[in-house]
C-alpha cells in the first residue's frame, strides 16, 4: 500500500498548481521541439501533415476492402480515429520517456515536474492540429456537414486530454524508475490499436463485439470522433471516459505526491 | 533578508544497478560496505558512504546529517575532495533533491547555475538561443529584450547572433552563454566550479562581468578546488568530507583545515 503524507500531498498539489501556470514556458518548449525537429527541412512541420495524410489515405481503403464498406464511409471514419488515436499513444509514449529525456534539466534545474508534462500535451496538440487540416480535406471532400451533436465535442476534446494526461503522467513516472516500461508501453499500445475500432467499425465485429465494448479506448476514441462524422457520442461514452478521467487522476495525484521527490533521484 | 538554513541533511541515492544488486544478495553486501567504509575512514578521502538505507536497499550516503545557516552578503566557498557532498549539497540548495530527512529552509529565490549551455540549441542562432536561454533561467520576455542589448555588446559576435550557433568556435559559444547566464540578477546564486575558458581578452573582460554579476546577488555559494578563485570571491569557507560537514566559518581557517587534510 502506498503511504503518503498531507505534506506530500500539498507539495504535490503546488507542482500540478506552478507546471499548470507556467503555460508559457511549456508551450515555448514544445514549440521549440518542433522547430528542431524540422530545422533545416524545407516543408518543415507540413510534414507531419503529408505523412499522416498519406497514412490515412492508405488505411482508409485498406479498410473499406477488407471489411467491405464505402469509400465515402471509412475513409473519413479512419482518418477522424486516427487523428485522435495518434494524439492519444503519442502523449503517452512521450510520457514514457519525458523524464529520461529531461533529466538534464530536471537535475540542473529546479523547476516543477508537471511542466514536462504541460510540454508533451502541447507539443502533441500541435502536432494534432496539423494533422486536423486533413480531416477537414476530407470532410469537405466527402461532403461531410457536422450535427449539432458538434457542439460537445470541444468539451469532449477537453476531456480526452485530462483523461490521457494522468495516462502519461504514470507513465513517465514508472518509467524513470524502471526502464523496461517505455518499451512495454509501446507494446500494449500496439496491440490495443488491434483491439480499438479504427480500421473497422464496432458492429463488424459481430458475436465479439465485446472486444471493442470493454476496451476504454474505445470510448475514449468514440467520444471525439463521433460528432466529426456528423453522429453523437453515447451516454456510455460520456460516462466511461468521465469514470476513468476522475478515477484516473485521483489515483495518479495520490501516486505522483508519493513518488515526486523522489523521481529525480531515479534519472 | 535573504537565508538558506539546513537543518541535519540527509541525501541519499539508491543504487538500482542490477550489478550491486545481485551482489547484495549473492555476497552481503552490508559486510562489504561495512569494508569499504573502514577503508574510507582509514585513508581513502574520495567519495560518500555506501550503506544500506531504511528498506534495505544499496544506498550512497551523500549529504550524512549537514547542519548550516547561510545570511545575505554571505559568500561561502564549498570546499571538499571529489565525492565528497559539494555538487549533491549545492543542488540540495537548488530544491532540486529533496532531502530524504531534514529540513532546508529558503528565503530568497535560488538561481543555480550548473551548465551555462543548458537549453541552448546547436540548430538555432543566436538570437534563438538568447530566448532559449532566457527562458530556461526563468526570465520574462521583457528581461530578454532588456538584455538584448547588453548581451550583443558583450559578447560582440554582431551578424553572427543571426547564424546557427554550429557556425561558432567553442569560444564564442562560451561568450554567448557566459553573458546570457549573468543577465539576470540573482538573490541566491549557486554555482559548481567557476566559468574559466576562453582567449585572454576575453577573460579579462568576463571577469569585470563577473564581478559585477556575483556583487549583485545576495548570496554566494560557489564549489571550487581552486584557492585563488575561493579567495577573491568568497569570505566563508564550507568543508565537506564524506558528505559531513567537517568545517564551517571564515575562508582562511577552513582552507587551512583543508590543506592539512591533504597533507596528512
Amino acid at each position: 500500500m502506498v503511504s503518503v503524507t498531507w505534506r506530500q500531498l500539498d507539495s504535490a498539489a503546488g507542482d500540478l498548481r506552478d507546471g499548470i501556470l507556467s503555460w508559457r514556458l511549456s508551450q515555448f518548449l514544445a514549440w521549440q521541439d518542433i522547430k528542431q525537429r524540422y530545422r533545416r527541412s524545407t516543408l518543415g512541420p507540413i510534414w507531419l501533415t503529408l505523412s499522416f495524410g498519406i497514412q490515412i489515405l492508405t488505411m482508409g481503403f485498406l479498410s473499406a476492402a477488407l471489411f467491405g464498406s464505402t469509400i465515402s464511409k471509412s475513409v473519413p471514419y479512419v482518418c477522424a480515429g486516427m487523428l485522435f488515436w495518434s494524439l492519444i499513444t503519442q502523449m503517452i509514449n512521450d510520457g514514457a520517456t519525458l523524464y529520461v529525456v529531461s533529466s538534464r534539466y530536471i537535475t540542473q534545474i529546479k523547476s516543477p515536474l508537471t511542466v514536462f508534462l504541460m510540454q508533451v500535451i502541447w507539443r502533441n496538440a500541435i502536432v494534432a492540429a496539423h494533422n486536423a487540416t486533413i480531416y477537414v480535406l476530407i470532410a469537405m471532400a466527402f461532403f461531410i456537414v457536422p450535427g449539432p451533436s458538434f457542439l460537445l465535442w470541444l468539451p469532449g476534446l477537453a476531456l480526452v486530454f485530462l483523461c490521457v494526461s494522468w495516462m502519461a503522467l504514470v507513465a513517465a513516472i514508472v518509467s524513470a524508475r524502471y526502464r523496461d516500461i517505455p518499451v512495454m508501453i509501446q507494446n500494449i499500445l500496439m496491440i490495443l490499436f488491434w483491439l480499438t475500432p479504427l480500421m473497422y467499425f464496432p458492429e463488424q465485429l459481430h458475436q465479439h463485439r465485446f472486444i471493442a465494448d470493454y476496451n476504454p479506448f474505445t470510448h475514449i476514441i468514440a467520444l471525439v470522433r463521433e460528432p466529426l462524422l456528423g453522429g453523437t457520442p453515447s451516454l456510455t461514452d460520456w460516462l466511461v471516459v468521465l469514470g476513468i478521467t476522475v478515477f484516473g487522476w485521483a489515483g495518479t495525484f495520490v501516486f505522483f505526491a508519493r513518488f515526486r521527490a523522489r523521481i529525480v533521484y531515479w534519472l | 533578508m535573504l537565508s538558506l538554513v539546513g537543518k541535519d541533511i540527509h541525501v541519499e541515492f539508491p543504487i538500482y544497478d542490477t550489478r550491486a544488486r545481485s551482489l547484495k544478495y549473492s555476497l552481503g553486501l552490508g559486510q562489504i560496505a561495512k569494508g569499504i567504509n573502514r577503508l574510507a575512514n582509514r585513508k581513502i578521502n574520495v567519495g560518500g558512504q555506501i550503506g544500506m538505507g531504511e528498506t534495505g536497499r544499496v544506498v550512497i550516503k551523500a549529504l550524512d546529517g549537514v547542519s548550516f545557516e547561510i545570511n545575505e552578503g554571505d559568500r561561502i566557498g564549498l570546499l571538499g575532495h571529489n565525492g565528497s557532498g559539494k555538487t549533491t549539497l549545492l543542488r540540495t540548495l537548488a530544491g532540486i533533491y529533496e532531502p530524504v530527512s531534514g529540513e532546508i529552509r529558503t528565503v530568497g529565490r535560488v538561481f543555480p547555475l550548473f551548465d551555462l549551455q543548458l537549453g541552448m540549441d546547436q540548430d538555432a542562432t543566436g538570437i534563438e538561443n538568447i530566448w532559449m536561454r532566457g527562458k530556461m533561467l526563468g526570465l520574462t520576455e521583457r528581461d530578454i529584450v532588456d538584455a538584448l542589448d547588453d548581451i550583443a555588446q558583450f559578447t560582440e559576435l554582431g551578424d553572427f547572433l543571426e547564424m546557427p550557433t554550429r557556425t561558432y568556435s567553442m569560444g564564442m559559444m562560451l561568450r554567448l552563454a557566459f553573458a546570457i547566464s549573468t543577465a539576470v540578477t540573482p538573490e541566491i546564486l549557486v554555482l559548481d566550479e567557476m566559468i574559466g575558458a576562453g582567449d585572454a581578452a576575453f577573460l579579462a573582460r568576463a571577469d569585470a562581468r563577473l564581478k559585477n554579476f556575483l556583487s549583485r546577488t545576495g548570496i554566494l555559494v560557489l564549489a571550487s578546488h581552486s584557492m585563488p578563485m575561493l579567495r577573491q570571491w568568497c569570505n566563508k569557507g564550507m568543508l565537506l568530507e564524506h558528505g559531513k560537514l567537517i568545517a564551517y566559518g571564515p575562508l582562511e581557517e577552513v582552507v587551512a583545515r583543508y590543506d592539512g587534510m591533504a597533507a596528512s
